[in-house]
């Protein structure tokens, strides 16, 4: 950090008469940032420790089975779930910030504007729709086995198997960085945002497989899935971070 | 077009080459769609309403393949349309004698718009998962999905409806659309817009399998993709040329 800093000389002039360092980049982008990795982190734990959606009960199971699930979690998944409905937004925090530095970058803006509209379509299906399918089968759990089954395949279907609103938003995200001569983000969070695509293809089987690896909760379709997403989001943290520190204090504010 | 070699770097050249990706996006899964639409087992007629829990259950159990190839392409593909979206509102943005309102109501007009359609999907794609469920329930999962496929489409009326004002106040000496796509977008809109009322017709031509609803609705979504893809085309080509990037 301390070598970008004094990469800006104007910038450098300044400190010197507050006789202070303050840290490079914007204040305001950089209390947006941190929301980032703190929201993914209460994701993660509701999703894998409170919800029990990561990773996924198993699709190759009776109805019984499935209604067993919501009255043995309901209530970590009222917990859970309870908490994603307020800070959901959080997610809107997370593609907004990508959206900002996106328009930062020599290629317009219409990338960005995929971007932000693809992600913004899949928090419905492919975030919050899980969300209420249990919270609905865990509000009445008396409710006929056959509709606790139906909530249970449509949630998990819904959450596994939205697809198409990712692949847009990075094969977006991808050809921004790609054209993009500001070096925002390096080309090869690009590539590994083509990898992205490739797991979000190879989930396409959960619709049809009940067990193996192209089940919902297979090693291919949910298991390498998961894994090269937390390598993404892990890189777009990061360098997110790096964008950051290298934004001069005194760009101006996008149009 | 044809991008001229000394603007081959610069952020202008990137702003066209971006948009021509996204405008090539159109075609190129349209495609796609339209093999998913005709593979699709429901909409050769489109099924109707009066069908019985039964008579559901059973399409469902014989056609799940085809239903599950449909319906997966859509799920996977149809969201490949937004970026071509993202360049009317990129061009509606390039309006000099407005500000960028009806631009960035397009803009979310679009996102919700396209939301329903990836809904939709995950209902048909719940019925076919397991087509042996209570007849009842696999005619909800049918009800929802087509329900929600063919009547909310107050979110495209609303996007036509911005994109013929942009056009109509775009009055200054160089307007980006000619005027004529105005007028085309009402057309759109009023085509359309008959479609919502499948929400509460079960027969005739506004139920969602009938002529207006299903034909009228998504044949004029389809032309409209068409006609726009050329408009845009040219639109891109002038904005290039102007720019000095391409001649």
């Amino acid at each position: 950090m301390s070598s970008t800093i004094s990469a800006q000389t104007s910038q450098s002039a300044k400190v010197a008469d507050n006789g202070r360092t303050p840290r490079a980049g914007k204040r305001d982008v950089w209390l947006v940032f941190w929301i980032v990795p703190a929201f993914y982190t209460a994701f993660g734990v509701i999703f894998f420790a409170l919800a029990r959606v990561m990773p996924p009960p198993r699709p190759d199971v009776t109805t019984d089975q499935m209604v067993h699930f919501f009255h043995a979690h309901g209530l970590t998944i009222k917990i859970g779930f309870g908490v994603l409905v307020l800070i959901v937004g959080g997610a809107g925090v997370a593609n907004g910030i990508v959206v900002y530095h996106m328009k930062r970058m020599t290629v317009g803006s219409v990338m960005a504007y995929a971007y932000l509209g693809s992600m913004s379509i899949g928090a419905l299906p492919g975030c919050l729709l899980v969300a209420f399918c249990f919270l609905t089968a865990v509000y009445r759990p008396g409710r006929d086995r056959q509709v606790l089954a139906l909530l249970y395949d449509l949630g998990l279907l819904s959450y596994v198997g939205s697809l198409g609103c990712f692949t847009t938003a990075y094969f977006a995200f991808a050809v921004a960085i790609l054209y993009d001569r500001n070096n925002i983000f390096p080309k090869w969070l690009a590539y590994v945002s083509v990898w992205q695509i490739v797991t979000e293809v190879l989930a396409v089987p959960v619709f049809v497989s009940k067990a193996g690896p192209f089940a919902w909760n297979g090693s291919i379709a949910f298991w390498m899935g998961t894994v090269i997403f937390g390598f993404w989001l892990s890189c777009v943290i990061v360098f997110l971070m790096k964008a950051n520190e290298r934004q001069p204090v005194d760009e101006p504010p996008l149009d | 077009m044809q991008i001229l070699a000394e603007a081959e770097d610069l952020p202008k050249t990137a702003n066209i080459k971006t948009q021509l990706i996204s405008l090539w996006t159109a075609p190129v899964f349209g495609v796609v769609l339209l093999i998913a639409f005709l593979a699709f087992p429901g909409f050769f007629p489109p099924m109707s309403p009066d069908m019985t829990a039964e008579q559901v259950a059973r399409f469902y159990s014989d056609h799940t393949a085809m239903i599950r190839f449909s319906m997966i392409t859509f799920n996977l593909c149809g969201v490949m349309l937004l970026p071509f979206f993202m360049v009317i509102v990129i061009q509606m943005k390039r309006m000099a004698t407005q500000s960028h309102i009806f631009a960035y109501c397009y803009l979310t007009a679009a996102v919700s718009g396209a939301t329903l359609f990836a809904l939709a999907d995950i209902f048909y794609l719940t019925a076919a998962f397991r087509p042996d469920r209570s007849p009842e329930l696999v005619m909800l999962l049918n009800d929802m999905a087509w329900m929600i496929f063919i009547a909310p489409v107050g979110a495209f009326v609303a996007m036509n409806l911005l994109l013929g004002l942009a056009v109509f106040f775009d009055n200054g000496p160089n307007p980006v659309f000619p005027r004529w796509v105005g007028y085309y977008a009402i057309g759109t809109a009023l085509a359309i817009a008959p479609a919502a009322s499948a929400a509460v017709f079960a027969t005739g031509p506004l139920a969602w399998n009938g002529v207006v609803s299903f034909w009228l609705r998504n044949g004029a979504f389809a032309l409209f993709v068409i006609v726009m893809f050329v408009v845009l085309r040219n639109v891109l080509h002038r904005q290039a040329v102007e720019e000095g990037v391409a001649r």
